[in-house]
């Protein structure tokens, strides 16, 4: 059993410069001068480094078999997106490998690409361009997105008309109808109406059932133990652990307890007289 | 390829019942992602396969520009020729700047077409990275397509400008010659030379902002180192040369032989040829390299 998403050792260094403008090379002699100049005794940046970086992703590996649904949880600032940009392209690993074996879409964000000023037909079609879907594909699938969509006539009118309602259900119909062999998914369900997140998760359901694999960032342990089989956590950069999903979801259950535990103690402690 | 799975697997069974015969992988990967070494390809096929998108990006560039106006595409022709009638006076008339035996605005305007061309593709290529933060941070495909869907988009303008030309040269009575076949070529060269530029300069906005307040002026500039405004025989015969290694002269000089039945000069217009094939070269292999980084910077 092959895997169809191979993460091998991915890591990724942002530099936080102090200045306003970020220089991605090394400075040059000229900036290091004026830096030691300006201040000679500056104290290291907090998140370590000497130089202001911060390690979103260190050493990250793991292993997605074909038709797998994987969630992967964490606290914030886990480096979950950064993960997700990295598998989508968007941002270059500083370090690592990635093999993708099959066709990847990525939904980091509902409505890419939608222009205000255009009509809600004129952005299904440049929303499905931009996303990847070729001009037949989204004339064929036109009047299926139009009816998930269910905004009527004002298809033809402005979307900076359209209430946010209707540019959701108009933004993620088009992402439903993508046909990736992986889905890679980013917390997008996390915002619209009772009804539209009931819609969203009957189309997940429609395609983890159809075979698709399917990476999943949420923050909603209950999605991962209805939708998931595998999960992944990740804390600081590093995956904590992996597994089952129930397993993994028990695991950050616990992990979150015992912190909120030790900061009761703590705030306890440092409250006492 | 992808097979097609069968239809009554429930989620339990899925994870015990899988075998390698109903998932067909590919023995290589279709991707692979790693950290890029400095020599990057320019990745042609990628391009080649996202061309519906740049012909989307530009229709939208289009569709959106005229919205919401009641002149619409009319604004593509009305400028410049209002330029062209206040340049013909103040230039044309009294500052009586000779134009080799042409009409001052023709003259001008053959020029102003080109210009307003390649200026605004430069312009627009420029800023159009910044301008699609949102994609870039979203989306993957190949960055390319951004600043020449600008430019590409510049191109209806030009059509649409040049039905003033053809009018002036009716009005002229300027005849066809042999020359107009070298008139899409010199379209071609332009944008050539518009996206060599226009893409370099995108790269290094994302980096430097400072681009954004250097360029008009650098545009600015350079329309009065061309010889639009004025012909190029303005020029004292010695220091000719240093208007021909502006690459800009050999083409506008070249468009305005093809219309008025001068011989071409074919050596300044070799250097633009050169000049823009290298540029836009160069300009797509800095942008390249500067690409790895454009989410994070920008």
């Amino acid at each position: 059993m092959r895997p169809i998403v191979k993460v091998e050792g991915i890591s990724k260094r942002f530099r936080i410069q102090p200045r306003e403008a970020p220089s991605v090379r090394y400075p040059t002699l000229r900036e290091s001068l004026v830096k030691m100049a300006r201040s000679p005794f500056a104290r290291n940046r907090m998140n370590g480094g000497s130089d202001g970086t911060v390690w979103a992703l260190r050493d990250v590996t793991f292993e997605v078999m074909p038709g797998e649904v994987m969630g992967i949880i964490g606290p914030n600032g886990a480096g979950k997106s950064t993960l997700l940009k990295i598998l989508s392209r968007i941002i270059e690993p500083t370090s690592g490998r990635v093999e993708l074996y099959g066709r990847v879409a990525s939904l980091l964000e509902v409505g890419t690409g939608f222009h205000p000023d255009l009509s809600g037909r004129e952005n299904v079609f440049l929303n499905g361009a931009i996303l990847g879907m070729k001009r037949r594909e989204i004339e064929s699938k036109f009047d299926e997105i139009v009816a998930f969509a269910d905004v009527g006539k004002f298809i033809d009118t402005a979307v900076k008309h359209y209430s946010s309602g209707m540019y959701l259900r108009l933004a993620f119909a088009v992402t439903a109808h993508l046909d990736p062999e992986v889905l890679i998914v980013d917390e997008v369900l996390a915002v619209g109406d009772g009804n539209f997140q009931r819609k969203c998760l009957q189309k997940m359901d429609d395609v983890t059932r159809s075979g698709r694999t399917v990476l999943l960032v949420t923050h909603s342990l209950g999605m991962v133990t209805q939708h998931c089989q595998r999960a992944l956590l990740l804390d600081g950069g590093l995956i904590v652990t992996s597994g089952s999903a129930q397993a993994v979801v028990d695991y950050y259950d616990a992990m979150c307890d015992q912190m909120r535990s030790t900061e009761a103690d703590e705030l306890a402690a440092s409250s006492a007289p | 390829m992808f097979a097609t799975k069968t239809t009554n697997r429930s989620s339990l069974d899925r994870n015990n019942e899988q075998s390698d015969v109903l998932y067909d992988l590919p023995d290589k990967p279709l991707l692979t992602i790693e950290a890029r070494k400095s020599w990057v390809p320019l990745n042609l096929r990628d391009l080649w396969a996202c061309r519906e998108l740049l012909y989307f990006l530009m229709w939208r560039d289009i569709k959106v520009r005229y919205k919401q106006t009641v002149l619409g595409a009319a604004w593509a022709v009305i400028q410049p020729l209002v330029t062209m009638i206040i340049f013909t006076y103040f230039f044309g008339k009294l500052a009586k700047v000779p134009t080799d035996g042409v009409p001052y605005p023709i003259f001008f305007y053959t020029g102003l077409l080109l210009w307003t061309f390649f200026s605004n593709g430069v312009s627009s290529g420029a800023n159009s990275l910044i301008g699609n933060s949102n994609l870039i941070t979203k989306v993957y495909f190949p960055r390319l397509i951004i600043p020449s869907a600008a430019i590409g988009a510049g191109l209806l303008d030009f059509a649409i400008a040049s039905i003033l030309l053809i009018g002036l040269l009716v009005y002229y009575g300027f005849p066809v010659t042999l020359g107009y076949l070298m008139l899409l070529p010199l379209v071609g060269l332009t944008t050539v030379l518009a996206l060599g530029v226009g893409i370099w300069f995108s790269a290094l906005n994302v980096k430097y902002r400072d681009v954004r307040y250097a360029l008009p002026f650098l545009i600015q500039m350079w329309l009065f180192v061309s010889p639009i405004i004025y012909p190029l025989s303005l020029v004292p015969e010695e220091w000719r040369w240093a208007m021909w290694l502006n690459p800009v002269t050999g083409i506008v000089e070249a468009f305005r032989c093809a219309l008025f039945g001068r011989p071409f000069l074919w050596a300044p217009l070799g250097y633009s040829f050169v000049f823009s094939l290298v540029m836009l070269a160069y300009g797509a292999y800095a942008f390249r390299r500067m690409e790895r980084t454009f989410a994070e910077l920008i």
